[in-house]
């Protein structure tokens, strides 16, 4: 179904310009980088340890810094994905008007769970934070395509179109068989594919200082248990009062000493 | 009932996407008037004298924004923020793909208000329609002349750079989107510098919300003084509200600042028949629940933060009696912690704990101990971040945790209530 090897270098020569063009977009030619990863993961169906090192040679900086760049965007993919992306929002204001039932009616029609991709390599399916699009929830999106005011109708006649290759949206690009997940996880991460393992990895977050990212877990126990008084605190700089930058500048130079006294 | 079209004035009616029927309904006016015979000056005092807020949630005023870069510091950029993802708000997903050139010429207008050269568009990643729409848009307006080299002969060059993200809410933090924009993690950066000092590659920096910078375009057509004369007394002119949740009609209204929470619900054709108020977020998940005893505040910014929220990037939720509070508050601190960055513990850590005790809650094993313990953690939560995002953990769970207490008592495991 899918050819063993992906001519990679071919690829790169086609798209070589294109980066060209997308860096000279630019004071500085890093800013390319995210732009040219969608321009990879286009073509390729997902960002390969070849397109990060491509960019990295490009962009003059080190493989490392472009896949630890890479791994902070949830849309891409550093592992092959199915043909249709699923993305159904989990947002609050969907969850209001049915998105669980919706969810659940996905998991049961295609077998898999969240980040999970069929056998078939054809679906994969994840659901997401808020898409914007509240007013016509329950919504979703088909590789990037919205879809609103879902039904369990409209569900069935979509997995049915997407098998018969007759949906309306084009089924993403495909140069290596997807796994059971794209997700990547990190080794020691226990977690459901959060930024940090932090109390993720730990069996108990109520007590403190045991398994997983202790330092942390004994900062955040000593706010607590301390109930240190800040001064200070960003909500009240930031969203409470809209004062004047100049104001805000000063009052954080007068009062660095003070908020270290608290400790 | 006050909705008062002007941003959102020939949406579903005309297809405002083609340059051509935007310009017969007056587009690019104020752009072509502002190179050939405004200065750069007359722009922001327009925008200041108008009391435009920021859009985006944080209602800072956008001329004094804007009066903070440092005179005669080039280069300088403007940077339109459409990273809109707090959870309610669908406001500039609609600007942005209905109607792309007021997007385009807000932009374009702001970059001139602060004399600079090369403006940037950050778009959500999930916008790909969005995406095509504008970039279709800024193709047109270049070829129309509109933007690129010596506008209309008079020597101002301006281009703009349209900028998709991948994916992370934090990059509509406005240092978390400059890291991304420069090709980096959106990690928000440590204040000051605030971006107008330091912002891009180090220059001078201002960045706006779709909204505010679509505003300058009705601005400078109908003069500051009529965007001020609607409003109340600190909060001026109109804003697009995204309602949603349990109302008949959930949408985008633009109403003048200080429409009632009462009449806003009502535009939103009510709650479904049948069912009782309870609740409206007022700000978009960050913010906290307002009740039935504020029901005729006005929606402004002071009148939001007396009631103890904000008034946020204009998201309206509204919650009928049928609301599972305890899963709502779950649902939206699962968000943020998976939203956070990472880069600060109290957020980072703080957030995951709050999620895992609250999951607890949703299946009916939260402990007696974890009701205090929700309060405090909370609490040491905020205010100790970079950035606002670990500060908009707290607002909601402590609102309805403390108006609905009935609700997460009933969700204690059954041995621990006994005993």
């Amino acid at each position: 179904m899918i050819e063993a090897t992906f001519d990679f270098a071919a690829l790169a020569a086609k798209l070589g310009p294109k980066c060209d063009a997308l860096i000279a977009q630019y004071e500085r030619p890093r800013s390319a980088l995210l732009p040219m990863m969608h321009l990879f993961q286009d073509e390729q169906g997902y960002v390969s340890q070849d397109a990060m090192r491509f960019a990295a040679g490009l962009l003059d900086i080190t493989p490392a810094e472009v896949e630890s760049t890479v791994s902070f965007y949830s849309l891409f993919f550093r592992k092959p994905v199915g043909k249709y992306m699923l993305q159904v929002c989990r947002g609050l204001m969907c969850e209001l008007r049915g998105a669980e039932a919706i969810m659940a009616y996905f998991r049961e029609k295609l077998g898999i769970g969240h980040l999970q991709t069929t056998g078939d390599g054809l679906f994969s399916y994840e659901e997401v934070e808020c898409l914007a699009a509240c007013d016509r929830a329950t919504c979703m999106q088909v590789n990037l395509e919205f879809v609103y005011d879902l039904t369990p109708t409209m569900i069935d006649d979509m997995i049915a179109g997407m098998r018969a290759g007759s949906y309306p949206v084009k089924p993403l690009m495909q140069s290596a068989q997807p796994g059971r997940t794209w997700s990547v996880r990190q080794d020691g991460e226990v977690g459901t594919g959060g930024k940090s393992p932090g109390t993720r990895t730990s069996s108990e977050p109520n007590n403190a200082g045991g398994v997983g990212d202790s330092s942390g877990i004994i900062m955040l126990d000593s706010f607590v248990t301390k109930d240190i008084s800040f001064t200070g605190r960003s909500r009240e700089r930031f969203v409470r009062d809209a004062r004047g930058v100049a104001e805000i500048i000063e009052e954080e130079g007068s009062q660095g000493n003070g908020a270290h006294a608290g400790h | 009932m006050p909705v008062t079209k002007i941003l959102t004035a020939g949406i579903g009616e005309a297809n405002l996407r083609d340059i051509n029927v935007y310009r017969e309904r007056g587009g690019y006016k104020q752009w072509e008037r502002a190179v050939r015979e405004l200065t750069p000056n007359d722009v922001f005092e327009a925008c200041d004298k108008s009391g435009l807020r920021g859009r985006g949630g944080a209602g800072f005023p956008t001329g004094r924004k804007w009066s903070f870069l440092p005179k005669d510091v080039f280069p300088r950029y403007l940077v339109c923020n459409c990273d809109e993802a707090e959870p309610g708000t669908f406001k500039d997903h609609m600007l942005l793909e209905e109607t792309p050139h007021l997007v385009l010429e807000g932009i374009l207008l702001g970059a001139y208000g602060i004399n600079c050269h090369h403006a940037f568009i950050y778009i959500r990643g999930e916008f790909k329609r969005g995406y095509e729409i504008f970039m279709k848009a800024l193709d047109e307006a270049r070829a129309a002349g509109l933007v690129g080299k010596n506008l209309f002969d008079k020597g101002y060059d301006l281009e703009v750079t349209v900028h998709r993200g991948a994916g992370a809410y934090i990059c509509g933090e406005e240092t978390g989107l400059l890291n991304s924009l420069e090709g980096k993690r959106g990690e928000p950066r440590l204040k000051p510098p605030f971006p107008a000092i330091a912002g891009l590659y180090g220059a001078p920096t201002v960045v706006n919300n779709v909204e505010t910078l679509a505003y300058l375009v009705p601005i400078l057509e109908r003069g500051a003084d009529w965007f001020a004369a609607a409003g109340t007394e600190r909060s001026k002119g109109y804003k697009i509200v995204s309602i949603s949740g349990h109302v008949q009609k959930p949408g985008n209204y633009e109403v003048p600042v200080g429409t009632t929470i009462r009449e806003l619900i009502e535009i939103a054709g009510g709650l479904r028949p049948g069912r009782t108020f309870m609740a409206v977020q007022p700000g978009g998940g960050s913010s906290a629940c307002i009740f039935e005893e504020h029901l005729d505040y006005p929606y402004d910014y002071e009148s939001m933060a007396k009631a103890g929220s904000m008034m946020g990037s204009g998201a309206f939720t509204v919650f009928d009696d049928t609301t599972d509070f305890v899963k709502a508050a779950f649902n939206l601190i699962r968000f943020y912690t998976h939203e956070s960055c990472g880069q600060c513990t109290p957020c980072r850590e703080g957030g995951s704990w709050l999620e895992r005790v609250l999951h607890r809650f949703v299946e009916g094993r939260g402990l007696r101990s974890d009701l205090e313990m929700i309060r405090r953690v909370g609490h040491a939560i905020t205010g100790l971040n970079l950035c606002a995002l670990g500060d908009s953990i707290e607002p909601f769970l402590l609102s309805v945790f403390n108006r609905f207490p009935d609700q997460f008592e009933a969700r204690l495991l059954k041995e621990t209530v006994q005993a």
